[in-house]
């Protein structure tokens, strides 16, 4: 199982190291000029501070030199400094990455707590009505942009009822985006929980549970729904990836001080530095957290356990 | 012996709606089985053996649709509603199937899955259930039954995994087992164990066995009496010895034809290969 | 010799929901076809009508801050919402389509290679990749539109691979390749047929994926410009006047569920009848 573990390891870092290639290589799509589009937001935009971010960019280099600089530094933990205060972009990065994760687990948490029972529901009553309306609930959820959910939540929410704050980092703040981010997910949720319970039901090890005279909750909470949660879990790895996507449109919406919202107005201001940061912090949080979610399966089946 | 027939079955039928009509899959079956016996039921694929037993345990897919008398005991079944049947099911009738590799569940342990039945049939705590689980395994010829109960079904052979179901199964203490196939899906040399165990079993425990097959060497060599069946009918029934060495039916010979002559030829080419003695 | 149709079943009448599906999916298109033809007002003019003033007989969605009329605005969107994800799917689907077929049918090194790089991309939400695009190629139309393509490319490159791992399974590929019948022909001729099916289904599936991220792009002002009417670029202005005005909020984005929910409707419908092996019903 170590050999598994590491060799799971070592895919992730590989994948790492491709996005921070990948990272490198975009600043280059930009059409004209990187420092001269950049600087064209700045208020300090003078020649001598053009002139030194392109050194510093390394921009008189040849194209794949300069990638190979970037990746370089980025390796030793230099992502380069934002055009606007001069800041470190991994510092800034970090100190809101927290709030994104925070956001993004509870956003998990609520997807969860809807969408599994909701599946599982929809499973036992397999074409029958309950089945139709969550099918057809969720259908509905897949569709709905998820910012546009937040919108109402907040006009909901916020504005009319007046029961929660619009906007802001506190754990009160949490509610709306979470709710939003957990009702935006939790039908893709919903759907693959229904469909690895349906495959499950259909197996003959219920069958057996079944003749053994078991009550039919026990058939279904402990038969069924133990080995469906197992192939779940390598559900969530993907659903997680999905839903941190969302939330960098969601952070915004909700003005949640997190990495979505500072990448977000990097791309307005043409902070090239800092949306390469975000793009390999993004895609070194994503490959972690899918990593350590594979782990999880390996243990918690018993056909990975014993290998 | 006890002679009345624990298990009587009347008239059964099994129906499939679909949009091109009726599909009857067991017509108009009858038979007993009285504890302490074997009744074979033999047939090709798709004559309806399966569909009987299934029908019996009320395990029947949603679409399927019965009729007739089953009575267990002297209580008709046939009527009776999913949860009366749960209380029936495993500690009256007992059940193995197939395909041991897909009939445990994966993610369960030998003594949960053995043990599930006991709490449940018979308010076990876990002390005792794990006692008789462990009584069990021996019963059924395992050795390190402990070793056993810690294990998961990935875990251990097919021969081993259809001894647990056996076990599980008789440690309920039914008084009718229902095995389908049971060796279909084994080696040869599993085979033989298997289906000794079975005839001991029917001995030890008086249990009434109903086996499915398409072997006709199974037959002859577990059962007492012997149901053919065709197309969703008997066409044939009796005592092993009578039916086997007298056929009456024209199927029947059929069936005896062409099974004793590949059965063996089989022996034939195990014993070259030095796998069974002739 | 070559297999066509992998099942023959027979012609059962469709479910309701691809009905619904294809009904609306229809309406939308027409809408859009024929939008500067409906359109009551010119989607672009300022004071149409009194500004902020709710749904009435004369403006359908009512106006915007600018007193434009938000049902023409709306429905010169899903001209644009769809001709983006048309762009998007044809040319994501084309270049997905093509990286998918070489990798599953080249050397053992070049399969391994692509198929390690599509996997690293796909695991990444295709919304963020198109925004890392258009981050760095700028705002507009086409650079969204262009970005959107490419963030599809690693779903379709996987797919497609897939599908084509599977038909080389086949014998009639063996047989083919025996015959000497060089790659690309067989895949041309004989692979394709029989993988098109499944590839318009996931035409469809790409295509709702498209116009959320479409809208996604231009909500945060990073995809169509205003005062294009793009419903995402709609739904950003509005989010000022949610009070004031809230039919901003609800017909724009309303028009996007809709939009997106018919394509999935008969997206997942196609997958279910094409793929007898994952009924979910």
């Amino acid at each position: 199982m170590l050999y598994i573990i590491s060799r799971k390891v070592i895919l992730a870092m590989v994948t790492v190291l491709v996005v921070i290639v990948l990272s490198g290589i975009l600043i280059h799509i930009v059409p004209g000029d990187p420092v001269t589009a950049m600087m064209a937001q700045s208020v300090t935009a003078t020649p001598e501070a053009m002139a030194e971010m392109r050194s510093r960019l390394g921009l008189d280099l040849p194209v794949w030199q300069q990638v190979g600089l970037y990746v370089w530094h980025v390796l030793q933990g230099d992502l380069g400094t934002t055009i606007r205060g001069n800041e470190p972009v991994l510092t800034l990065l970090m100190q809101r990455l927290p709030n994104t994760f925070m956001l993004a687990v509870s956003g998990l948490v609520v997807a969860l707590a809807i969408g599994i029972p909701l599946g599982f529901l929809a499973a036992i009553n397999r074409g029958r009505i309950a089945d139709t309306v969550v099918m057809i609930v969720a259908v509905f959820g897949v569709s709905i942009p998820a910012f546009w959910l937040g919108l109402i939540m907040i006009q909901v929410f916020s504005l009319k009822l007046g029961w929660l704050p619009v906007a802001g980092s506190g754990w009160r703040n949490i509610i709306l985006p979470a709710l939003t981010l957990g009702l935006t997910y939790c039908a893709l949720v919903a759907r693959m929980t229904r469909s690895a319970l349906v495959e499950v039901l259909g197996e003959d090890y219920i069958r057996t549970a079944r003749a053994r005279g078991l009550r039919e909750h026990q058939v279904l909470l402990v038969h069924a729904l133990r080995p469906a949660l197992i192939s779940i879990v390598t559900v969530v790895g993907l659903v997680f990836a999905y839903l941190l996507g969302g939330q960098v449109i969601i952070e915004n919406v909700f003005s949640w001080n997190g990495i979505g919202r500072l990448a977000v107005q990097a791309m307005l201001e043409r902070d090239y530095p800092m949306i390469q940061g975000f793009i390999v912090v993004f895609a070194t949080s994503v490959v972690v957290v899918s990593m350590l979610i594979d782990v999880l399966y390996s243990i918690l089946d018993p056909r990975m356990r014993a290998k | 012996m006890d002679k009345h027939p624990y298990l009587r079955v009347r008239d059964l039928s099994v129906t499939f709606d679909s949009k091109r009509g009726q599909f009857k899959a067991v017509d108009g079956v009858s038979f007993d089985l009285s504890q302490g016996e074997i009744l074979a039921l033999v047939g090709e694929s798709g004559s309806g053996k399966s569909m009987t037993s299934l029908s019996i345990m009320k395990l029947l897919p949603e679409a399927a649709r019965l009729s007739g008398q089953i009575s267990i005991d002297g209580v008709d079944i046939a009527t009776k509603d999913r949860r009366s049947m749960e209380d029936v099911r495993g500690a009256k009738l007992g059940m193995i199937f197939q395909e041991p590799m897909t009939s445990l569940n994966p993610v369960l342990s030998i003594a949960r899955q053995m043990t599930e039945g006991l709490r449940r049939h018979k308010a076990l705590n876990r002390q005792d259930a794990m006692n008789v689980a462990r009584t069990s395994l021996l019963d059924v010829g395992i050795a390190d039954p402990d070793r056993v109960l810690s294990q998961y079904p990935h875990q251990l052979s097919g021969g081993m995994r259809q001894r647990v179901m056996i076990a599980a199964a008789i440690a309920l203490q039914p008084a009718i087992l229902i095995a389908d196939e049971p060796t279909t899906a084994l080696d040869v040399t599993v085979q033989a164990q298997v289906l000794d165990l079975l005839v001991d079993l029917k001995s030890r425990l008086g249990a009434g066995i109903l086996l499915i097959t398409h072997d006709i060497g199974v037959v002859a060599e577990t059962a007492d009496r012997v149901a053919v069946m065709r197309s969703g009918r008997i066409v044939e029934t009796g005592r092993v010895e009578e039916v086997l060495n007298v056929p009456q039916h024209e199927y029947t010979k059929a069936l005896l034809g062409s099974h004793l002559t590949v059965e063996t030829g089989l022996k034939i080419r195990d014993a070259e290969n030095g796998r069974v003695a002739l | 010799m070559t297999e066509i149709t992998q099942t023959t079943r027979p012609w059962r009448s469709p479910p309701l929901s691809v009905l619904i599906g294809v009904g609306i999916a229809a309406i939308i298109v027409v809408a859009a076809a024929f939008a500067p033809l409906i359109a009551p007002y010119d989607p672009l003019r300022m004071a149409a009508g009194p500004r902020l003033s709710a749904p009435s007989a004369t403006h359908l969605f009512g106006t915007d801050e600018f007193g434009r009329d938000l049902f023409s605005r709306v429905l010169l969107g899903a001209r644009l919402s769809l001709g983006i994800g048309v762009v998007a799917v044809l040319s994501g689907l084309a270049v997905g389509g093509v990286l998918g077929l070489v990798a599953a049918f080249s050397g053992r090194y070049v399969e391994i290679f692509l198929l390690r790089l599509i996997d690293v991309l796909y695991s990444f939400p295709d919304t963020l990749i198109a925004l890392a695009l258009v981050a760095f190629l700028g705002p507009g139309i086409e650079n969204a539109t262009l970005a959107i393509a490419v963030s599809l490319v690693p779903f379709y490159a996987r797919v497609t691979y897939g599908l084509s791992a599977g038909e080389r399974a086949k014998p009639y590929v063996e047989a083919a390749q025996l015959a000497g019948i060089r790659s690309a022909r067989l895949v041309r001729v004989h692979v394709m047929p029989n993988i098109s099916q499944s590839m318009i289904v996931m035409g469809t599936l790409g295509f709702s994926s498209a116009i959320l991220s479409a809208a996604g792009l231009s909500f945060l002002g990073l995809g169509v410009q205003p005062p294009s009417p793009e419903w995402g670029a709609i739904l950003a202005s509005g989010r000022n006047y949610i009070t004031k005005a809230p039919w901003i909020l609800m017909f724009p984005g309303l028009a996007v569920c809709v939009t997106v929910l018919s394509f999935n409707l008969i997206g997942d419908s196609l997958r279910d009848l094409f793929d007898p092996r994952r009924r979910t019903r």
